[in-house]
């Protein structure tokens, strides 16, 4: 069979959702590393679209915008290298970063020494120039077809969530952060929280992050797992590589 | 490019262009954006996720995904209009997909899955018949056809395909992947 065969077929099944696991991984890889991949996912989407176009447009219920609109405050806008901010929104990011996501906390085996930094302190931390590099990247997946969460790791232990996806627990339930430092140490918890936007996660005291250590995000009873090990699905997940620098 | 899209005739570059407003924080942008798409973007999650509070779920999280993620959107990897559709498709399939987790399971009722297969027929046939995509569905294999529009208008895994067409899942498989193989060659 040939490569572009091979190709349209995981193009083909991409844009139609049908993908998962290994299949999923590799064409989410190839839309990111290979420009002519992407194109042919972009211009198939393209065409699919058209199905789209002929869902007739249905009500939309009151208050649906008023609920996106309260949120918007508490989302952090990312930004890429081509998107300046403005010092003015610069200063209005920072000022919106703040305690709400602070969650309860469940001190697990290892809590004596976790602590999730909050407020103030740790809110202009992490949009402070120059701050240290993490010592590991990690991109966390999802079962479905995106990414949905960066975690930074930092040889102080602290650990910075980016989300990608809105995440949010349902009620009753927390998303509680885990690491696997090695399989003899097992899982252990670096923080839990409730909904999305930025988050910074003092963990507890761990060797240096590794190259291929699991990183994952569970749903699990607020306030957190009771048995300080994960029990609930997993939400997120994805192994660390060290950023080139 | 291709000439027959549906309305709204506007939506590319109208869309791009409130998306770079977006990206700059300008919530009255994404008001206009919500006030021009949001009708068709519930639609678009509730052929996937069947139930109406679900969709409506799917497109709040989206809008908050697309103010989040305005300045990563890349007009040279495809159209504004399509980079929000893919938002929204995503998210409801990661619901659908993700079904236990999120008790979204309420066991199918055969009815329901007998509405999507109607909600698939009626999505084809309101194609437009000169468009490319209609032109080249129309050369495959029904059996491939009915396949390849389960998945991507209604959302469903192969598994649900071959439940719902009473299929061996490798044949299925199969029907999908040479389906869309054929479109691609067919549409290039």
């Amino acid at each position: 069979m040939s490569r572009s065969e091979d190709w349209q077929g995981l193009a083909g099944g991409y844009v139609l959702g049908v993908l998962e696991g290994a299949e999923l991984a590799q064409a989410e890889r190839l839309i990111g590393a290979d420009p002519e991949f992407a194109g042919m996912v972009a211009e198939l989407a393209d065409r699919f679209n058209a199905l789209d176009d002929t869902a007739p447009p249905e009500p939309v219920p009151e208050g649906l915008w008023s609920a996106i609109e309260g949120r918007l405050d508490a989302t952090v806008q990312l930004t890429t290298p081509g998107v300046v901010p403005s010092r003015v929104s610069r200063l209005t990011e920072r000022r919106k970063l703040p305690m709400p996501m602070v969650p309860a906390l469940r001190w697990g085996l290892m809590a004596a020494s976790l602590v999730l930094a909050a407020g103030l302190g740790y809110a202009t931390a992490f949009v402070t120039q120059g701050r240290p590099e993490p010592v590991v990247v990690a991109v966390l997946l999802g079962d479905g077809a995106s990414p949905g969460a960066i975690v930074e790791a930092y040889a102080d232990d602290s650990v910075r969530l980016v989300p990608l996806d809105p995440l949010s627990a349902p009620e009753g339930q927390i998303l509680q952060v885990w690491t696997l430092p090695d399989a003899e140490t097992g899982p252990v918890s670096l923080g839990t929280f409730s909904q999305g936007g930025q988050l910074r996660l003092a963990g507890p005291d761990l060797p240096t992050p590794q190259q291929d250590q699991l990183y994952e995000i569970t749903l699990e009873p607020a306030p957190g797992s009771p048995t300080g090990r994960p029990t609930g699905p997993i939400v997120l997940k994805g192994f660390a590589k060290a950023p080139l620098l | 490019m291709d000439m027959h899209k549906s309305p709204p005739a506007d939506g590319k570059d109208g869309a791009a262009a409130l998306l770079e407003r977006i990206a700059r924080g300008d919530k009255i942008a994404l008001a206009q954006l919500f006030e021009r798409e949001a009708g068709q973007l519930i639609a678009i999650a509730r052929r996937i996720v069947y139930r109406q509070d679900l969709a409506e779920e799917v497109v709040q999280d989206a809008f908050v995904a697309i103010w989040q993620r305005a300045s990563l959107f890349d007009a040279s990897r495809g159209t504004a209009r399509g980079w929000i559709i893919t938002i929204v498709r995503n998210r409801a399939l990661n619901l659908v997909r993700d079904g236990k987790r999120l008790d979204f399971v309420d066991g199918e009722s055969l009815a329901e899955l007998g509405d999507r297969h109607a909600v698939t027929e009626a999505a084809y046939g309101a194609l437009p018949e000169r468009h490319t995509l209609r032109r080249c569905l129309d050369q495959l294999d029904p059996v491939k056809r009915n396949s390849i529009l389960l998945c991507y208008v209604a959302g469903m895994s192969h598994g649900e395909v071959a439940a719902k067409l009473d299929a061996p899942l490798g044949t299925v498989k199969a029907w999908i992947r040479r389906g869309v193989i054929a479109l691609q060659e067919c549409m290039a």
